[in-house]
């Protein structure tokens, strides 16, 4: 049972049954696109990654899980010839980075028995009427004067045990404002030799990071639209976006003791908000999660933004590992364990600001006829292994077809995971990939392992088959042949490089002047579907300001207090209408000179079209094997 | 070390002002400045200048302080100009603001808890999205605004007698003033704390505007004068910016503390203190009690204004008639003596008496043309960024200090998320919504101009909203223009 491993802490995941993830497979709806990619709302649930298993059902269906050495294997992109389970990787002991010593927030209190000062009280002076606090007198005749004899004597009793106490204080603030002002000098140019990391670690770092150095102190790093840091709860910095972690070690140590100080007092930290720009923490241990962000995305979406750099994490190392590394050793680099994934960091960051996919907790299916679909989707459940659970065929970050075990649902969390790590490296396409892959919201404590390949060199049709196995390889490898052989012989495959042409769809299509585009989401699937970013959103940047609207719509629309149904804003470059029910959520872009009248019309016009193409833009009948 | 009291009632509600030295169980608010500059020689404690509750242990003070300081620090990092303004936790929300430089002032304010069952145990569980970060800053804001109305700036204190000046202005204020707050019913409107203007026709205007130029030729060491009726103002002498403050001083405060006597007319204690005074009904509402008493003090308060430039000390002199109230302000180096106040009641009484009906007729009569109020279909808040004109029909401003609105709280809040979305662009927008109880709210920006309306019925839809706003913009503010 899942919830039984984490209870070994072990760097063995046990060969048992991964039973599937949150449980809320159970409650299926009948939509016309029903569970392919179950799950609510993407993981805002808290902490514990711990899960119930399911019961004795489940674990009849497949023993998953060979015993895991220590680390995971190294991505195999590996020669045609094969397999390449490496062993593991950068595991060494020792090499403490000298750099930080970890933050102890000591204890303060020297004594919880304070001297009562006599007369410190106010009543003296409580001669006006409470209401009142204009002054009507003159300053000789005012409460200073009222003030007893016995107050003032007490004075300087109360300084010198304040001196005591300020003294014990100045130790702990040391790491919060002591280090906030280390940083700053740091930050002040001319000055940098002082705190610059030794040759060594610097050079050491900006081999695993291979990234090149980004200058810290520079207004260019002050302005980037959002930092992302990681670090352990030493404060050791684990990943940063932009600069390199050495030269943001005593930020990050400042974060930490921001964190630990407010944990001290039972209170968790959130956020800090300044003009311009929101900090936002998420505390998911034994990582702490950091972002500065400039965009106009609510507390909610950052966070949320961050929980997917913590899955992301996670589907590395699983959630037991991470917890049994730093349970050996506080202040372990966990950067030598993560050598080479920054780029899939941040990969999916980068994904994440321009791809409404996150923001919907939904997964993009790419416009294919349905009789196309169907032969794919039955090739690839004939296709099958004993140790196959997912078959997943995508292009793009869109979804052609996906089959699964039976009772075993894929999180959109974990599939969008799948879909940045593919889309994050090229290496993919020359040849067959066979890597250890945890999938957090499946099962946080082991690993699966993926065969990654493109069909063919030319196509952007990637073949994703998950296996519990590690020693399938050539099990599952054969798989892929015996899908394409299939697929060949239904004769698809033309219909299929025909649909690879155009993978998106215009909003023209539906036929409505003034809308420009839109996103349907099918809650019961986890679907959505979203036509091409047409003009004016050609720019980058214009792209992303009209994902900044849908995120600020969503966001209002999720508000977790005060939720709303629908939303219209007019705005001067365009009008938008949000709609959300139990069973979809619409959001609808239109050109500015539009009238609300309209925007209805355009509205029932789109769900009807939606609902005409449903058999191209969703898979309504998803298959296992 | 003094104390004050404020605590945000967000449980309890019942009850007035927070009571110091009540200690709470959970986390009371704390208010608190402090200075950054001398930091190391002298000690943390010595930076507070004010901290309440007073009673909180002395290292804690210290911790709560050194933490604010840790966050603008660290915030400096990303933006070494724009610091941190709030500090969300999972229990309470922390408010920075720095009116001068190197002077800090901090509000704690506590999440609201609300209590559930878990296997039979009580769970308190803190929510922390009900408090709205601009309504509480604006509080913070116009804590200093207020003070300074009363004291001055702190530096001109520390000018005035150092550290241990500034201490006693801020405690005796404070002390006071957090009593007046009720952070639990601040909204929207605490945001904009704007002015509610009196509509007139221009006739009644000009004599208003005629009596104003009489009396200050009159009673020559006026420097300023502002004219208010059923507390809304009609005309000022003074600078936006302290108008506002004042404004807010003059209906929170001093006009509800004589409310009493008002409504029981001529009967009043005050009134049968003055029998010979039958002519008029004018009265001080600051300053001498009884004029015929030769020992009365003619103590007012003192105000300071243009704190920016000029640096303004005055004496606030606030007479009234009736619903008509003036607040003559005088140069703070003349001070006023019993010969004067009497002068002034001799000669603004019998006018302001004779004006104030003059109004109020002239009123009643716009009221009847401008038809029957029906129950209106919407509620509303406007807004109006440039000359801080505000009007609601949400709020009854019954009670002294607390504006109750008559909405249900979170459509108070949806209309506080529209505001902070407004705010952080400068281009006009207009968003219409539906909450979850069905009910349709609107917010337009458009110039510096805001309008939110909440409308009464539930069963229509947008296309119906929409007509429904169209026709209160024509008849509310036939000559504004809103982004359609």
């Amino acid at each position: 049972m899942a919830a039984d491993v984490h209870k070994k802490k072990s760097w063995e995941v046990p060969n048992g049954s991964l039973a599937p993830g949150d449980g809320q497979h159970t409650e299926r709806s009948e939509s016309p696109t029903p569970g392919l990619a179950q799950g609510t709302e993407p993981g805002m649930e808290h902490s514990s990654p711990r899960r119930e298993a399911r019961g004795g059902k489940s674990s009849s269906s497949c023993g998953l899980g060979p015993p895991q050495p220590c680390g995971r294997g190294r991505w195999a992109h590996s020669s045609p010839a094969g397999p390449a389970p490496t062993g593991c990787c950068g595991m060494g002991r020792g090499g403490r980075s000298p750099l930080h010593p970890s933050p102890s927030m000591g204890d303060t209190r020297t004594d919880a028995a304070w001297p009562v000062v006599p007369g410190a009280g106010q009543e003296g002076a409580m001669f006006v009427h409470t209401r009142s606090y204009e002054d009507l007198t003159s300053p000789e005749d005012g409460a200073a004067a009222a003030r007893s004899p016995e107050e003032r004597r007490g004075e300087p009793a109360e300084q010198s045990s304040m001196e005591q106490i300020s003294k014990d204080f100045s130790e702990l603030s040391t790491q919060l404002t002591g280090m906030a002002l280390d940083l700053e000098e740091e930050m002040r140019p001319g000055k940098e030799g002082k705190l610059e990391p030794s040759p060594q670690t610097a050079r050491r770092d900006s081999v695993l990071s291979g990234k090149e150095e980004e200058d810290v102190t520079m207004d260019a790093w002050r302005l980037h639209r959002k930092h992302v840091f990681v670090l352990s709860e030493a404060g050791k910095p684990v990943y940063s976006r932009y600069g390199s972690e050495e030269a943001l070690s005593s930020t990050m140590g400042v974060m930490m003791a921001l964190v630990s100080f407010l944990e001290a007092e039972k209170n968790a930290i959130r956020s800090i908000h300044a003009d311009g720009y929101k900090v936002v923490f998420v505390r998911r241990s034994p990582l702490v999660l950091v972002a500065v962000a400039r965009t106009r995305q609510s507390e909610q979406e950052i966070a949320h933004e961050l929980l997917y750099i913590y899955y992301q994490i996670l589907s590395l190392l699983t959630w037991t590992q991470l917890n049994h590394i730093f349970q050996q050793k506080q202040n372990y680099d966990l950067r030598r364990l993560l050598a080479g994934s920054e780029r899939i960091t941040d990969n999916l960051l980068d994904l994440m600001a321009h791809d409404p996919s996150f923001l919907m907790g939904a997964v993009r299916c790419l416009p294919l006829a349905a009789s196309v679909r169907d032969a794919v989707s039955s090739s690839l459940q004939q296709a099958k292994a004993k140790s196959l659970v997912f078959s997943i065929l995508l292009s793009g970050n869109q979804l052609v077809s996906l089959v699964r075990k039976k009772d075993q649902f894929l999180h959109p969390i974990d599939l969008h995971l799948l879909f940045n790590l593919i889309s994050s490296s090229s290496s993919f396409r020359e040849g067959e990939a066979w890597t250890p892959i945890c999938l957090p919201k499946f099962n946080s404590s082991g690993f699966f392992h993926a065969h990654i390949s493109y069909l063919e060199q030319e196509m952007d049709l990637c073949l994703l088959l998950v296996s519990t196995d590690r020693e399938d390889f050539f099990t599952v490898s054969d798989c892929k042949r015996r899908f394409q052989e299939r697929l060949r012989r239904r004769g698809v495959q033309h219909a299929l490089q025909e649909a690879l042409r155009t993978p998106f769809y215009s909003v023209a299509q539906v036929g409505i002047p003034d809308l420009r585009h839109f996103i349907y989401k099918s809650k019961s699937s986890g679907l959505f579907t979203s036509p091409e970013i047409e003009a004016p959103y050609v720019q980058e940047e214009e792209k992303e300001r009209l994902l900044g609207l849908y995120q600020y719509l969503h966001s209002r629309a999720h508000n977790s207090s005060r939720p709303l149904k629908n939303i219209y804003f007019t705005g001067p470059r365009e009008n938008l209408l949000a709609w959300v029910t139990n069973a979809f959520e619409l959001y609808v872009c239109y050109s500015p000179l539009g009238t609300k009248a309209g925007a209805i019309n355009a509205v029932n016009k789109l769900m009807k079209w939606i609902r005409k193409e449903e058999d191209r833009l969703f898979i309504l009948t998803p298959q296992t094997y | 070390m003094v104390s004050g009291g404020c605590r945000p009632q967000a449980q309890d509600g019942g009850g007035g002002g927070g009571r110091p030295g009540e200690a709470a169980r959970s986390d009371p608010s704390q208010f608190l400045h402090l200075q950054p500059q001398a930091r190391a020689q002298r000690g943390r404690e010595k930076k507070i200048l004010f901290y309440h509750p007073n009673e909180v242990e002395k290292n804690e003070k210290i911790r709560n302080v050194g933490l604010c300081e840790a966050i603008v620090q660290f915030t400096r990092t990303f933006s070494p100009t724009k610091p941190a303004k709030s500090l969300h936790t999972q229990k309470n929300r922390q408010f920075f603001h720095e009116p001068e430089e190197n002077f800090w002032m901090v509000m704690v304010v506590r999440n609201p808890i609300i209590e559930k069952h878990k296997d039979g145990k009580p769970v308190y569980e803190y929510q922390e999205e009900e408090l709205l970060d601009k309504v509480y800053s604006s509080v913070l804001q116009q804590c200093y605004s207020m003070y300074k109305l009363f004291n001055g700036t702190f530096l001109r204190a520390m000018e005035d007698g150092g550290v241990k000046v500034l201490k006693e202005r801020l405690e005796k204020f404070f002390h006071r003033y957090l009593q007046t707050l009720h952070l639990q019913s601040c909204d929207l409107l605490d945001v904009f704390c704007g002015i509610s203007f009196f509509p007139l026709d221009k006739m009644t205007y000009l004599k208003i505007q005629s009596f104003i130029n009489r009396m200050e030729e009159s009673l020559n060491i006026v420097k300023y004068t502002a004219f208010l009726y059923n507390d809304q103002l009609i005309w000022s002498g003074l600078e936006q910016d302290d108008m506002r403050i004042l404004y807010k001083y003059l209906t929170t405060s001093l006009f509800p503390r004589h409310m009493e006597p008002e409504l029981a007319g001529r009967d009043s204690p005050i009134r049968a203190e003055m029998p010979g005074n039958l002519q008029h009904y004018g009265r001080f509402l600051t300053g001498p009690l009884n004029l015929n008493d030769p020992d009365t003090k003619c103590r007012f308060p003192k105000i300071f204004v243009n704190t920016d430039d000029t640096y303004e000390e005055l004496h606030l002199i606030v007479y009234k008639a009736m619903s008509a109230a003036v607040c003559f302000m005088i140069d703070a180096s003349i001070p006023p003596t019993l010969e004067f106040c009497r002068k002034l009641d001799s000669i603004v009484g019998p006018q302001l008496t004779v004006l104030a009906s003059d109004i109020c007729e002239q009123y009643n009569i716009n009221k009847r043309i401008s038809g029957a109020e029906k129950e209106p279909q919407f509620k509303f808040i406007y807004f109006n960024h440039m000359n801080l004109a505000e009007k609601s029909t949400i709020h009854m401003r019954k009670t002294p200090s607390v504006s109750l609105a008559s909405v249900h709280p979170d459509l108070m809040k949806i209309l506080g998320d529209i505001n902070s979305d407004f705010s952080r662009v400068d281009e006009d927008e207009e968003i219409i919504v539906k909450a979850m109880s069905d009910y349709w709210v609107v917010g337009k920006k458009s110039d510096q101009r805001e309008l939110y309306v909440i409308l009464n019925q539930k069963n229509v839809n947008l296309i119906e909203v929409n007509e429904e706003v169209k026709k209160l913009c024509a008849t509310q503010f036939n000559n504004i223009f809103f982004l359609d």
